[in-house]
């Protein structure tokens, strides 16, 4: 076993879960991949397993922050180090994977998140880009630091982090932001970003589209209020 | 109100308690969640003679036209059960996530264990 593990939760990715677990493991062949399919109504498991990953199959769809904790505590439970999520869409770059645990080494970070923003441009629509705005603004003034990209899925985590997130409520079900960060910093975890190269999605539409930006945002308020006032142990 | 009424609200109140009771009883419906169902029943039953606390009571609260001291009950009545159920239905979801993660990981395990 490696002490390294690469998760990928994965929807309905069909097209593109092969390659990018053929290129993880180009890129970085000192990880363990996992694919964790998140009740794909198509062949992504298959495809996953084929490609020659670990598979875990959630038995019904459950959403992407249950799906990563489901990682997390399978990284716990098989005694991994460190651990890289990332997309099953092919978006993220698996080549960057060096810079995440370089800045890491460099920073003595316990996590590194993967900038897109630091390294170069990247097109989204307005209230995408208005809520990213609003939300390192926020994250501004709780930590002292600056998330360019606080949504990022690209992250590297040390043991201490993925293991306090993978208790019961310490992670949320659907999409894990700026509130993870101030949660991870409020318990005096150090946090790091680090450029990483996105490269265009190969296929399907980003999640953050139509109307669901908006609902997303007084979602995320409402987690960030809850971070501030709430007592950890 | 006039005796007719009394009677229907009467009626449609024993009707919803009774019918409570039987979902229960054929375990249709849990006992602990039955209960504010059950109260809810006794309720209208009793607002068969509610108007001789209620009309008093409206207009001691400045409310010129009691039925709406009436629907006010109601809809809190109606807040609290739902905020109840809210509750139910995050604590329901919590479960279910840990369950559906064990449930995966174990698999997996299971997998692992019949190859070696």
């Amino acid at each position: 076993m490696k002490s390294y593990l690469i998760i990928i939760p994965a929807y309905n990715e069909e097209k593109t879960i092969a390659q990018v677990i053929y290129d993880s493991h180009q890129a970085f062949p000192e990880a363990d991949i996992l694919v964790v399919n998140d009740g794909s109504t198509d062949s992504t498991p298959e495809k996953a397993k084929n490609a020659g990953a670990m598979l875990v199959d959630m038995p019904y769809n459950i959403g992407y922050g249950g799906v990563l904790q489901t990682g997390f505590r399978f990284a716990v439970e098989y005694g991994y180090d460190f651990i890289i999520t990332m997309d099953g869409d092919g978006q993220h770059d698996p080549y960057s994977i060096k810079n995440l645990k370089d800045t890491m080494e460099l920073e003595n970070a316990d996590v590194v998140i993967g900038s897109r923003f630091l390294g170069g441009n990247y097109n989204m629509g307005f209230f995408r880009k208005l809520g990213v705005r609003l939300f390192s603004s926020i994250a501004r003034l709780y930590t002292g630091m600056t998330f360019t990209d606080p949504t990022s899925g690209f992250q590297l985590l040390n043991r201490k982090v993925f293991a306090y997130l993978s208790e019961k409520d310490n992670y949320p079900l659907d999409y894990p932001d700026v509130n993870i960060i101030m949660a991870l910093h409020k318990m005096g975890f150090k946090i790091k970003e680090t450029p990483v190269k996105m490269l265009e999605r190969r296929v399907g539409k980003s999640m953050h589209s139509g109307l669901k930006p908006f609902l997303y945002m007084i979602r995320m308020i409402l987690a960030i209020i809850m971070v501030v006032i709430r007592k950890e142990r | 109100m006039t005796l007719t009424m009394r009677i229907v609200i009467f009626i449609i109140g024993a009707l919803l308690f009774i019918a409570i009771l039987e979902l229960v009883r054929r375990r249709k419906f849990r006992e602990e969640l039955s209960i504010i169902w059950l109260l809810i029943g006794f309720g209208v039953i009793l607002s068969s003679i509610a108007d001789l606390v209620i009309d008093p009571l409206a207009f001691a609260l400045g409310i010129s036209y009691p039925p709406a001291l009436v629907f006010l009950i109601i809809c809190l009545l109606f807040v609290l059960v739902m905020l109840y159920f809210s509750i139910v239905v995050s604590d329901l979801k919590s479960k279910n996530k840990e369950l559906a993660q064990k449930v995966a990981l174990m698999e997996y395990r299971n997998s692992k264990w019949g190859q070696t």
